[in-house]
This record gives structure tokens, C-alpha cells and sequence, in this order.
């Protein structure tokens, strides 16, 4: 046996580098995917349907995603108070929560954020489902919280000027000001009876999603500096529920490693034999 | 090993050459690596053809794998013999677990930048004379309607960019308006994002249809504007 353990330590030193190798591949691919998307975490016993500070939201991996002023339609906006939004999300294979954190220096009466959706296979505008001209693009689906009503309204648009209140209204929301910063949460059913507004969420599938916020601060004539379609707003950006783990990609590649084993050791007893 | 030796460095010679010169001979570009796997295979297929011609040749290129395969009189390439047989599961494995594990990457967008504009908006030329008062003027304009997303220094940066994607054009870039006409502009500014066709999808550009808001005659005058701010001059044909 004495002669074995140089080359065992060979191998091992190998074999370590191909798993260092993949470490760091692996990592670099969680890295990337953080910036462009907002996973919601699969959760068992209970999501925290109405509490921002819930503990739970610790399992939610959060997500970053700067605003600008909308300019795409009049009445436009060209300095907005919040800057950026965070975002966690989790679900439980019937509702999905998102919790939306920003900072805002005062708590004002009309303090808002939405979010919104794409509905169905048809792409669309980020500015409101705004309608394409040389396409014909689809709805979007919006979750519109107020502190004032300190409920969620479910919109849909087409377009600037076509928003309203859908006749099901199907999301909650609450919102919790501390320490200048917002923490609203939005829960709805991952999907609903009415594919044709609302979106509906598939566990594993990419959905686009954008964010508005509006600062309900008051200029010194008392007039709103941000309302209606002055606001910050987000680019689309990508949303996806977990699905449950599928461990079926591990068996199918010890599958593989066990006949490529096998091939081997078939074609070496050959080429002894054949000797 | 001697007969292998040849293949080898042929092998070798092939990959430095496709990854390192071919892309600096003029007129050529970067390989992608899927292609020069692809020239690899071909040149191996090519190798194998070669020295399986006469059957001296074959015994001759065969024999060496063989014997490193059963590992028979192969003195101190033993270790890597056990090394390449226990690899070899291992990569396929990988392999298998990449192309059937779920991808936690988003869809990949395949942005056209600069999609064909519609026929009305190709080859129009700029009625207004060039004059310094019309390209002061058109300045003044972009000031007031450009110059928050496209920054006063026209280089993409202004105050209202930072949450858009894609970023508003560098104008000073010389991939931006300088490969473009002053007809490909007035198109672009007149309809905005709403503008873009499919291949301008997923649709995030944030730019205004200024044909509801500003007269013809001062778009063409902000590109006069833009041009000069940006030191840049309009693609031509001639």
C-alpha cells in the first residue's frame, strides 16, 4: 500500500481543485443574479402577512433597486426623494408577501408605493403598460398602497390616464413608519380567478416587476410635490417564487458519472483481453 | 508516446492560434469558445482520420492510449492514469447536473440598440440651417427637455439617469449619435420608448414621445444642439 499515498494525495489535490473551481463558479452566479432579481424564499408555518419586523423576513435574501424621477409622460418630475427601494419577498405555495424598505425623512398622510406587474405573455411598456406604438404590448397590474387608506388598491392599466380599481380586489397592505424609514408589505394569493388582470404567479417562473414610491411631502405653498404621475419609479426588473427543491438534476448526474464509470471500466477489460 | 506527440502539439498550436491570433488578425474578431470547441473537434476528427490511414500508422497512434488506458508498463504515468479515469465520471457527471439543473439566472434580453426605424424616418435631412443662433437655441432646448437624463455634459450622466435601464445614451460616446443619422434622431426623439419595435424589447427605455410636447422644428434644432455639445458629427454616405 505504500506506494498508493503519493498518488492519493495527487488525486485528492485534484479533486479539491475541481470543487474550488465550482465553489467559486457557484458563488459568482449567486452574486449576479442578487442585482437584477427579487426571489421570494419558500416558507413552511406561517408567512408574516402584516408585520414588517417580522423575524422571519431574515430568510428572504433582499434585493436593491435604484428610482428615478418619472419623465417618460407629462406630468413629469425631475427630483424625487427616495433614491432606492429594497425588496425581500417570500411565499408559502399559496401567498406571497413582498416587503418594500426605503427611506423617507418625514411621515407624511400621503406617503405611497406601489408595485407593479406584467400580466400575461404580452410585454409591456415599465411606464404603465404605456402603449407601444409599432406592437401591441399588454396590461400591467398594479399593487397601490396610501397611508392615508392604509389598505392596498389592485389597479390595472394600459397606459397613462387608463388606471383603475379592478372590481376584485384581491392584495393587502400595510404599511409601518420607524427611524425614517418605510416598511410596507404586500400579500396576495399567488394566483387568482382573473388571469386577464391580475398577474398570476407560477413558482420557478420569471415575472417582470417595477416599483413607484411617492414622498407626501408638501411644498411651503401646501401644495403635493409628488403625486399622480410625479413619482420615482424603477426599470422592470425581475421577479421569481421558488419553486420546491428538485433534487432530480443530482440523480440524473450520478446516472451519468456512474455509466461513464462503467464505460471505462467495459472498455479497459477490452483492451486487457484484446492483449 | 511519440506518436502522440505530433497530435498534441498540433492540438495545442490549433487553440493558441484560434484564441490568441486569429483575433488580432485584422477583420476578425474574439472566438466565441462554443466555436472554438467546435474547430478543435474538427481538427481532432481530422488528426484521428490522418493517422488511421495504414495500418502501421493506426497501431502507431493507438498503441500509446492503450497502453495508458490498462495502465501496462506505464511506470510513472500511473498516478495520472487513476487521476484521468476518476476525473472522467466526475466532468460528465458535472456536465449532466449543468445542462438539467434549473438556472437561477433571469431570461437573457437580446436587445436590438439601434433597430431600423420606419421608412418615413429614414434619410431625412434637416431643414433647419445650421446657423450659431439655431444651434444655441437647440442647446437651450436640450437644457431644459434633454439634459436631466442626458446630463449637461451630454455624457448620459444627468440627475434623473440613475434608476433607468438601459442608461439615457452618452452622446459624446462615439457608438451613440456619431454611427447614427441626424433622420435616425428625429425619429427616436419624435416617438420615444414607445417608439422602439419588438427587437427593441423588454421596453425600458424611459425616453419621452416629445412629438406630443415639442414642435418639429425644435427637435431638430436640440440635434443640432446635441451634435455640436457632443463633439460629434451625424453619420453620412458619402
Amino acid at each position: 500500500m505504500k506506494p498508493a499515498s503519493p498518488m492519493m494525495k495527487q488525486i485528492l489535490s485534484c479533486g479539491s481543485a475541481v470543487i474550488a473551481s465550482l465553489i467559486i463558479g457557484g458563488a459568482s452566479l449567486t452574486f449576479a443574479q442578487e442585482s437584477v432579481s427579487v426571489r421570494a424564499t419558500l416558507v413552511t408555518g406561517g408567512l408574516p402577512l402584516d408585520d414588517p419586523n417580522a423575524a422571519a423576513w431574515s430568510s428572504a435574501p433582499p434585493a436593491s433597486f435604484p428610482m428615478s424621477p418619472q419623465v417618460h409622460w407629462p406630468n413629469r418630475i425631475q427630483e424625487v426623494t427616495v433614491k432606492d427601494v429594497g425588496v425581500r419577498a417570500l411565499h408559502d405555495g399559496k401567498q406571497v408577501v413582498f416587503l418594500l424598505e426605503y427611506a423617507d425623512p418625514t411621515q407624511d398622510q400621503d406617503d405611497g408605493a406601489a408595485l407593479e406587474f406584467m400580466v400575461g405573455d404580452k410585454k409591456a411598456h415599465f411606464a404603465h403598460g404605456q402603449p407601444m406604438l409599432q406592437v401591441e404590448g399588454g396590461p400591467v397590474n398594479i399593487w397601490f398602497w396610501k397611508n392615508k387608506a392604509g389598505k392596498a388598491v389592485d389597479m390595472s392599466a394600459k397606459g397613462f390616464g387608463t388606471l383603475k380599481p379592478q372590481s376584485h380586489q384581491d392584495v393587502n397592505a400595510k404599511g409601518v413608519y420607524s427611524n425614517g424609514t418605510w416598511k410596507v408589505v404586500f400579500s396576495r394569493n399567488l394566483s387568482t380567478d382573473h388571469p386577464e388582470e391580475d398577474v398570476q404567479i407560477t413558482p420557478g417562473e420569471f415575472i417582470s416587476i417595477a416599483f413607484a414610491v411617492w414622498d407626501g411631502r408638501k411644498d411651503a405653498a401646501g401644495e403635493l410635490v409628488e403625486k399622480g404621475s410625479q413619482k420615482a419609479v424603477s426599470s422592470w426588473w425581475y421577479f421569481r417564487a421558488d419553486a420546491p427543491p428538485d433534487y432530480s438534476s443530482y440523480m440524473y448526474a450520478a446516472i451519468a458519472a456512474a455509466l461513464a464509470l462503467g464505460f471505462q471500466f467495459v472498455l479497459i477489460r477490452k483492451l486487457k483481453k484484446g492483449q | 508516446m511519440g506518436a502522440l506527440g505530433k497530435p498534441i502539439i498540433l492540438m495545442v498550436g490549433m487553440y493558441l492560434f484560434l484564441k490568441f491570433v486569429l483575433p488580432y488578425i485584422p477583420g476578425s474578431a474574439p472566438l466565441p469558445s462554443s466555436l472554438i470547441f467546435l474547430y478543435l473537434l474538427l481538427t481532432a476528427s481530422g488528426i484521428v482520420i490522418y493517422e488511421t490511414l495504414s495500418g502501421e500508422s493506426k497501431d502507431a497512434f493507438w498503441e500509446p492510449m492503450q497502453r495508458f488506458l490498462t495502465g501496462e508498463k506505464i511506470g510513472g504515468l500511473q498516478a495520472l492514469r487513476y487521476g484521468v479515469l476518476i476525473l472522467f465520471p466526475l466532468l460528465v457527471g458535472w456536465q449532466t447536473y449543468g445542462s438539467t439543473a434549473t438556472s437561477d439566472l433571469p431570461p437573457t434580453e437580446s436587445r436590438t440598440i439601434h433597430p431600423a426605424p420606419p421608412g418615413e424616418y429614414t434619410g431625412l435631412s434637416n431643414p433647419v440651417p445650421k446657423t450659431p443662433e439655431n444651434i444655441m437655441q437647440g442647446k437651450g432646448f436640450y437644457a431644459a427637455f434633454c439634459s436631466p437624463c442626458h446630463g449637461g455634459n451630454f455624457d448620459g450622466k444627468g440627475p434623473a439617469a440613475r434608476g433607468f435601464i438601459p442608461a439615457p445614451a452618452n452622446f459624446a460616446d462615439p457608438t451613440t449619435i456619431a454611427m447614427l443619422q441626424e433622420s435616425y434622431l428625429f425619429w427616436r426623439i419624435k416617438k420615444g420608448g414607445v417608439g422602439l419595435p419588438i427587437e427593441g424589447a423588454p421596453w425600458k427605455s424611459a425616453m419621452p414621445r416629445w412629438e406630443v410636447e415639442l414642435p418639429d422644428e425644435w427637435i431638430w434644432k436640440i440635434i443640432m444642439g446635441e451634435y455640436d455639445g457632443a463633439h460629434q458629427s451625424p453619420r453620412t454616405w458619402e
